[in-house]
């Protein structure tokens, strides 16, 4: 169609260029903060920098660590967020206790887990096979699932005797590392394996990223999404066991709360709302920063309530920024 | 198969889901009645319209949300924090002025999540995650945590109090929002366009309807509705507490789309929001009844809602059937006309 | 005695990166006129359309309305001046009845409320002035597909335009639909509204049109009359031309029956196509956009179910329900947009080769990621990638490396059965003879290929043999030697196998 006289004018119209500031700012912005923020905190209060209080920090966010390697899975995979959360950790911890006399501990935290992936099972078919809203399914199974829980427990709260799985959980290995965080660098590592090195991992992305083109790929694109919220479902109620072995008590509302945490520490640490970008280290460095900063608020006496108004904000200057960052990049 | 595709496919199923809201409401209303009769009376109704209210006004705030197709899950947040501020300040100006500076941070509320959605083009949903956090928090600052008292436990009866044996104040008030509404998205153009703003927003935009304004302004009047729901319920209970509102925004939510409201924008109904409602509350009145435990009671509303947006995305790709009365009375003066063109089914 | 030109646009050149759409072209229409543009895909008509609307500014030329040089400035500016484009993608919102789309955006208005009456008593007016039966408060979702299309005629007709561009309205239309959409055209003509009809169905040109403009690689060829005008007096217009882009065939010795396909259908799309395709051979499938070249290549591959018909590869029968089973068939489809079908922007130029057989190079999930590697830089290469790096993100490449990762992605998979839709569509000359050299070598190997393609010489030059489909249906199978003249017969429905 073309003949020899055809003239070409220089006009980059097509070709997405990936801007430099995008890029840096994008990967560095996390470590950057913080480093900042340890800056910040060790002028603030002497307390801050030592080992005793850095390692309550990461003792604390190891439980909502775990359900952040499964959100980030269902942010990568553009399934929206899993808000379902708080039920399938109320259900790890209640049935964990519920159980373990029965079954004792370790089968116990397995049923845990198994029936809070089998919500998640519920999820998936829902929002990826029947391709409906995952907020409002998410939302409305979290609301049936708690209420089954509660049901099963007769609405109050669940206790456990077992002193041993509790000081097991709560000590340290070796006298050093506390287990529960091993446990989380556990999970996250083998998440990040997941996410980068297997098919699973890379079809993860790819259906996030373009779904047509990877259903024209012979991808299985609906099971994707659905393992995306079933993973998240299993973390979740693995957590939410972890939680209720190291307290020997769980209420119904044990888990409300980690979803938004969840959700916060993902979206700060850069992982796209709109799917086929991220990675796990990224959203626990976010989560390591939501922490840190509540940790030196913590010191500085500022109450809980507040953090909460510091973490909305968080949420929304992270969101504009990727947005802002997106439309000078090239993309909408 | 062929013969259950084939009921699936009928006029009859399709009307049906149509008018689901009626029929679910009539289903609900006849169960009330067999499983506790009681319900019936007038009192009875005009306590469960009562209860239902203060959420009612949530979900009609929310319903032009989700007809521009956004979301918005601030509004249990901003009920408590403008309670708050109608009991918080109520010393200082006295209860009237307080409970309207209580809707004023309503309106502020919803300006700051339209500034979220339509400035900063914030994806909706993580917006008004992020803004219920930062208000919930609020609230809990301002309050320290602990519900704060008005000073005259009288002055909210007025609001709850049935007048003249028959409705609440807060029932009237809701009710004539909702009328208002339908009125407004039926009848004037810029309820209309609302419509083709939620539905296809590019040709909205072509046809010259700024869509950007109109989601401003649904983020603005949903606010304003929670604010309004939280003033009237700290009067009411003469108690501002940070807490709250914590369930409304998913039984708001709910109540919308079991009236019908489709989540991806573009269709919905202030009365069949009404519709949602009602048949929430005489849900709850039932189980309420019989004593079923609250967690039942969830569980009731979460499978209700999941069946509802389920059977809308099956029958929403049954597109070319009009179920509308007018169509129904036509199609059957039409059987003995041949049709200037052969209807054909979208494939 | 001729009425007042409406429009006259002179001039119009239009030169995009690596193509000139548009070389100086004139049109000119009259009142009451329907000015019917020919030409094949590609050959500008849209361009100049868009022009019209003012979603592009022209190179170089001039636009006249009523005499006076306008510039416009973008689609709401084109409305307002009078110029209503009806589009094949409806622009409807389907939820609100159709008097309220009709009048979208200009409602009539009693106080902020809808005029209920005067909204009524306007779409009834413009229903009944086009001559069509249309509830004015039917909902326009529960249309069908012909009515919305009325409806959207209706919408623009509304605003009184003074030229209204149709823009294949009847692809998506039966015959019958198609007679009511004509009895609409000609209210529209009696009421002086200067028309102008973009089709490939020529037969319906010959029909309604007054004046007839082919266009051919973005240059005017001729505008006349269309009085006593026949299909291949347009054909002969359209196509004649130099072939001055010949690709050398190379000869490849021809194996046996690869896939055979028997009476495929799929309703509304296509209906009753057979036809083979051996080992080396290279098919082409021609035909107009919307004959359903596409639609019978998804078929093949699993994109989309057919109705009926049988598909064997090998000998053997496959059904063929998902992409995964024309996969396991040894059947691989580039497909017609690479951005939305083809490829993952995010990724990087290695996992989108790798996309399709990662459970290949995996073991009990884990990606060989050497392996991967090894794989990805291979085929990168083998494609001339430029550069080849594969750790790039893919969508920073041009369109034709684009391409050529597409075409990495698919020989990946070792097809016995390789499928082209517009392979080299968007893309430069020096990319274009790159891919016809893979083909070509990949025809050597002993693939058997269908490639589909709008540029008639690309087919000719290329294939052994060429199947062309008009409007869903089989109408030619031509061999080697035949004519761009032969094709198009065939593709505009003159000819019927």
């Amino acid at each position: 169609m073309s003949d020899s006289s055809t003239k070409t004018h220089t006009v980059s119209v097509r070709l997405v260029k990936e801007s430099p500031l995008k890029r840096y700012a994008s990967a560095f912005a996390v470590p950057i903060g913080i480093v900042l923020l340890l800056i910040v905190g060790s002028i603030l209060s002497d307390r801050f920098l030592t080992v005793g209080n850095l390692t309550n920090v990461i003792i604390n966010m190891s439980i909502v660590g775990i359900i952040v390697v499964g959100m980030t899975f269902v942010f990568i995979t553009r399934g929206m967020a899993d808000l379902s959360v708080p039920a399938t950790v109320a259900v790890g911890g209640i049935l964990v206790l519920s159980l373990d006399q029965a079954i004792g501990t370790i089968p116990a935290a397995i049923v845990g887990v198994l029936v809070a992936g089998l919500a998640g099972v519920v999820n998936g078919l829902l929002i990826g096979y029947a391709k409906l809203n995952p907020v409002i399914t998410t939302l409305a199974t979290g609301i049936i699932v708690l209420g089954i829980a509660q049901a099963f427990v007769g609405g109050v709260i669940v206790y456990g005797d077992d002193t041993a799985a509790k000081e097991f959980i709560n000590g340290r290995l070796f006298g050093v590392v506390p287990v529960i965080v091993l446990i989380f660098l556990v999970v996250v590592i083998a998440g990040h394996l997941v996410l980068s090195r297997t098919v699973y991992g890379r079809w993860t992305y790819a259906v996030g990223s373009n779904p047509d083109a990877t259903e024209a790929s012979a991808v299985p694109v609906r099971r994707v999404k659905a393992g995306a919220f079933v993973l998240t479902a299993a973390l979740a109620g693995f957590s939410g066991v972890l939680l209720g072995i190291s307290l020997q008590a769980a209420r119904p509302a044990i888990g409300a709360g980690y979803e938004f945490d969840a959700i916060t520490a993902v979206v700060v640490g850069g992982v796209s709302l709109l799917g086929g970008s991220g990675s796990i280290p990224r959203a626990i460095g976010g989560l390591l920063f939501v922490q840190l900063l509540t940790n030196i608020m913590v010191l500085q006496g500022v109450p809980s309530e507040p953090q909460g108004m510091v973490k909305g904000a968080l949420i929304a200057g992270a969101i504009a920024l990727d947005v802002w960052l997106r439309r000078k990049g090239g993309r909408e | 198969m062929n013969g259950l595709r084939r009921a699936f496919n009928s006029d009859t199923f399709l009307g049906l889901v149509r008018y689901r809201v009626l029929v679910i409401l009539v289903l609900a209303v006849v169960i009330s009645a067999i499983v506790a009769p009681s319900i019936l009376e007038f009192r009875s109704i005009s306590l469960s319209l009562d209860r239902i209210a203060t959420t009612g006004l949530v979900a009609v705030g929310l319903t032009p949300v989700l007809i521009a197709g956004q979301l918005d899950l601030s509004g249990g947040a901003i009920l408590a924090l403008s309670g708050i501020t109608a009991i918080g300040f109520q010393e200082q100006f006295g209860q009237l002025p307080a409970a309207a500076l209580g809707i004023v941070v309503g309106i502020l509320c919803g300006i700051v999540n339209a500034f979220l959605v339509v400035i900063l083009r914030i994806n909706s949903l993580v917006a008004t995650l992020a803004s219920m956090l930062f208000f919930r928090a609020l609230s809990h600052t301002i309050t320290d945590s602990r519900p704060i008292s008005g000073i005259d436990p009288l002055f909210g009866l007025a609001v709850s109090r049935p007048i003249e044996g028959t409705f609440t104040l807060r029932t009237i008030i809701f009710v004539l929002i909702i009328v208002l509404l339908h009125v407004w998205l039926t009848r004037t153009v810029a309820g209309r366009n609302l419509f083709a703003v939620g539905s296809n927003p590019a040709s909205a935009e072509a046809s010259g309807i700024r869509s950007r304004v109109f989601v401003f302004g649904t983020f603005v009047f949903s606010g304003t509705m929670a604010g309004i729901a939280g003033v009237i319920q700290s009067l009411s209970v003469n108690t501002g507490s940070p807490v709250f509102g914590e369930s409304t925004a998913l039984l708001a939510i709910a109540a919308v789309v079991i009236g019908g409201t489709r989540l991806e924008g573009g269709r919905g109904s202030a009365i069949g929001t009404l519709g949602g409602l009602l048949v929430m509350a005489t849900l709850t009145t039932v189980m309420e009844f019989k004593n079923v435990p609250a967690f039942i009671q969830d569980i009731v509303t979460g499978v209700i809602l999941l069946l509802l947006i389920l059977l809308d995305r099956f029958v929403s790709s049954k597109k070319g059937r009009d179920v509308s009365w007018t169509a129904l009375l036509r199609s059957l003066h039409r059987r003995r006309q041949t049709p200037e063109i052969e209807r054909t089914h979208a494939p | 005695m001729t009425a007042p030109a409406v429009l006259r646009m002179t001039g119009i050149s239009k030169t995009f990166p690596g193509i000139k759409a548009l070389t100086d072209v004139d049109l000119t229409v009259r009142a009451g006129e329907v000015h019917a543009i020919v030409g094949e895909n590609g050959a500008g008509k849209s361009t100049l359309m868009k022009i019209l609307s003012g979603l592009y500014q022209p190179d170089t030329g001039t636009i006249e309305l009523d005499g006076r040089p306008v510039r416009i400035s973008g689609p709401i500016d084109a409305r307002r001046r009078g110029i209503g484009m009806v589009y094949q993608e409806l622009n409807l919102v389907p939820d609100l009845s159709v008097e309220e789309n009709i009048m979208l955006g200009a409602t009539p208005r009693k106080a902020g409320f809808v005029d209920r009456k005067a909204l009524r008593a306007r779409a009834t007016e413009v229903l009944a002035e086009l001559g069509t039966r249309i509830e004015p408060s039917d909902i326009v979702g529960t249309l069908s597909v012909s009515q919305q299309q009325i409806v959207e005629i209706a919408k623009a007709y509304a605003s009184s335009p003074r030229i209204i561009v149709l823009d294949e309205p009847t692809s998506a239309l039966s015959e019958l639909e198609a007679q009511a959409l004509f009895r609409v055209i000609e209210r529209m003509r009696s009421a002086g509204i200067a028309i102008i009809y973009i089709s490939h169905r020529l037969r319906e040109v010959i029909e309604l049109a007054d004046e007839v403009t082919v266009l051919r690689d973005g240059r005017l060829i001729e505008t006349r009359s269309a009085e006593g005008i026949t299909a291949a007096d347009m054909i002969r217009l359209m196509v004649g031309r130099d072939l001055t882009d010949v690709f050398p065939k190379r000869e490849v010795e021809i194996g046996d029956v690869v896939l055979e396909v028997d009476g495929l259908s799929r309703a509304g799309a296509f209906e009753d196509v057979s036809f083979t395709v051996r080992a080396g051979e290279i098919v082409g499938l021609a035909g107009f956009v919307g004959a359903g070249r596409t639609e019978v290549a998804r078929a093949i591959f699993g994109l989309d179910r057919p109705d009926a018909g049988t598909i064997k590869v090998g000998g053997v029968e496959r059904t063929i329900h998902a992409p995964r089973d024309g996969v396991a068939a040894k059947i691989a489809y580039v497909p017609e947009d690479r951005k939305r079908d083809g490829l993952v922007p995010e990724l990087t130029v290695k996992d989108n080769i790798s996309l399709a057989i990662l459970d290949r190079i995996s073991t009990a999930g884990w990606i060989r990621a050497g392996e991967e590697k090894k794989l990805a830089r291979a085929k990168a290469t083998e494609l001339g990638v430029n550069p080849p790096v594969i750790e790039r993100k893919v969508n920073t490449f041009s369109g034709g490396n684009q391409q050529k990762v597409v075409f990495a992605k698919w020989l990946a998979t070792q097809p016995e059965v390789l499928i082209l839709d517009e392979p080299t569509r968007g893309v430069d000359v020096g990319a274009k003879a790159d891919i016809h050299t893979i083909v070509g070598e990949l025809a050597a190997q002993g693939v058997a290929i269908l490639m589909i393609s709008s540029e008639l010489p690309e087919v000719l030059a290329v294939s052994d043999r060429i199947v062309v489909l008009h409007e869903g249906r089989l109408t030619a199978v031509l061999d080697r030697g035949a004519t761009e003249q032969d094709v198009m017969r065939a593709a505009t429905g003159e000819v019927t196998a």
